[in-house]
């Protein structure tokens, strides 16, 4: 009950707030929560937004699997090749240090307008971040836990695969979940910005037609799609590492 | 592998960098005497337990195990047991006291097996077996450290101040049980601890080591009965003589 209370009220209390935005109103043709669901629920029921949502999570998964594939490795290869990572560190620096968006433009020029250029600003998005924390992950190694298994005459390949990997996982799993909300964060910016497809491109339509019960049920629907992804991400976490919980 | 091997540690030296930590050390360990080492911290008692376990290369003398002349880690003949426990956290009691095993590329079933036996060893039989470490207390965590290195079934037991972060009654229920192993696996033991009294309670011999760079400054013989642990030897007035004479060494070296 209580709990239910503790989650229950920031939701109301947005809710009521939305509310009272749209009756004000803040600006021309408001919507109000009611007006969002009930577009939300048009737009699922004409499968404009399905097909959208479709489009977008080809490019996340593109360009997020892209990130995962290149930058854990990467990460891992950093951590133990000691010069790779202090030249490569500096790199990845700078990427996180730029604003990514900056980058857009470069993209385009690159790849053209295509689902492509989407993928590629995703991974630019999330690389840095899952590769830094896989890095990170293997300096955290204890020396001791290398030492113990050297003591049992662990080759080269036994210390990676059963001491390193396994020291650097809560990291690597971090960077992860940090990665895809980066990664969602790219998609938009890049189908708002320069691609015409997915749910970007139903957010400008609803826009530029003034329905703007339909824009806010788009960012509405998007909201919820990351944040189930990042919920889904999580729990996997939990259960890879449960032995954390102790 | 059966019975228990002596270590010959002959001339032993070694320099990190500006600091010499060892210099010239000669010990015989025979086999299955149980040996402590002590001395002053930073005397190199540590450095030169992981000379013999191979972890730390010497840069003069030589170390023979048994029949074998330590050149790198991995010897089968010896294990280490670790102050700081050093056991996987992502693993499970049953599968740290598998893993020595593991590298060794031994199957499924037999570690598995040895794991099971040597946690009943160690008294951390049944429910335990799937704790994590997290869940364990620390001297459960380093009854899982001795019985991943008993598990290999080695003939001597290397240990690094194995008791050194346990709290007090523990500590004691640990030197027991260790003392009752070390009596029923006649295994040679190597402890290096900077307890007076545990050096005395545990061993045979205690060899002090002189302040760094460090050299074996003196050998103790502890001629007290066994089995202690069931003798109430801590109770007995030669029990109190010998810690006195080993501090008043340590005291006369300072």
């Amino acid at each position: 009950m209580k709990r239910w209370l503790l989650r229950g009220t920031p939701l109301v209390a947005f809710l009521a707030l939305w509310q009272w935005a749209a009756w004000v109103p803040v600006s021309f043709n408001f919507p109000t929560p009611w007006q969002t669901l009930v577009a939300l629920s048009e737009l699922l029921g004409s499968g404009a937004l399905l097909q959208a949502t479709a489009t977008s999570l080809q490019s996340l998964v593109l360009g997020f699997g892209a990130a995962m594939v290149i930058g854990v490795p990467l990460g891992l290869l950093m951590g133990v090749v000691r010069g790779v990572g202090r030249v490569a560190r500096v790199y990845l620096d700078l990427l996180i240090a730029l604003p990514s968006a900056a980058l857009i433009p470069l993209v385009i020029l690159s790849f053209g307008i295509s689902i492509v250029s989407s993928a590629v600003i995703i991974f630019v998005f999330s690389v840095p971040f899952i590769t830094m924390n896989a890095y990170g992950g293997v300096r955290d190694t204890r020396p001791r836990l290398v030492e113990m298994a050297r003591s049992f005459g662990a080759s080269w390949g036994k210390l990676f695969t059963r001491i390193v990997v396994p020291s650097a996982a809560p990291m690597i799993l971090a960077g992860l979940r940090l990665g895809l909300s980066r990664a969602f964060l790219g998609l938009i910016v890049a189908e708002l910005l320069l691609s015409p497809f997915g749910l970007g491109k139903l957010i400008m339509i609803s826009r530029s037609m003034f329905e703007h019960d339909k824009m806010f049920a788009t960012v509405l629907w998007t909201l919820v799609l990351s944040g189930v992804a990042l919920a889904v991400l999580a729990r996997v976490e939990t259960r890879l590492l449960r032995w954390r919980a102790g | 592998m059966t019975g228990p091997v002596g270590i010959a540690i002959e001339g032993v030296s070694k320099r990190f960098g500006a600091v010499q930590a060892l210099v010239d050390i000669d010990i015989h360990v025979k086999a299955g005497e149980f040996l402590a080492l002590i001395g002053p911290s930073g005397c190199g008692k540590t450095t030169l337990l992981k000379c013999v376990s191979g972890l730390v290369a010497a840069d003069g003398g030589r170390i023979v195990v048994g029949s074998r002349t330590v050149t790198g880690p991995g010897g089968r003949e010896a294990s280490l047991v670790f102050q700081d426990f050093a056991l996987l956290p992502w693993a499970t009691a049953r599968e740290n006291a598998e893993f020595g095993l593991l590298l060794r590329g031994a199957p499924a079933a037999e570690r598995t097996a040895a794991a099971r036996q040597a946690l009943a060893k160690v008294g951390l039989a049944g429910s335990f077996e799937d704790a994590y470490p997290s869940q364990l207390s620390g001297g459960m965590q380093q009854r899982v450290g001795l019985a991943r290195a008993l598990a290999v079934n080695p003939q001597v037991l290397l240990m690094d101040e194995p008791f050194a972060s346990i709290d007090e009654q523990t500590r004691r229920i640990l030197q027991d049980d260790l003392l009752r192993l070390w009596s029923d696996e006649r295994k040679t033991v190597v402890l290096v601890t900077h307890s007076m009294e545990e050096a005395i309670y545990l061993s045979d011999r205690v060899v002090v080591l002189s302040p760094r760079p460090g050299r074996v400054h003196r050998a103790l013989d502890v001629p007290l009965p066994r089995p202690r642990e069931a003798l109430d030897v801590r109770a007995s007035a030669e029990f109190a003589r010998l810690v006195d004479e080993l501090w008043q060494i340590l005291k006369k070296m300072q």
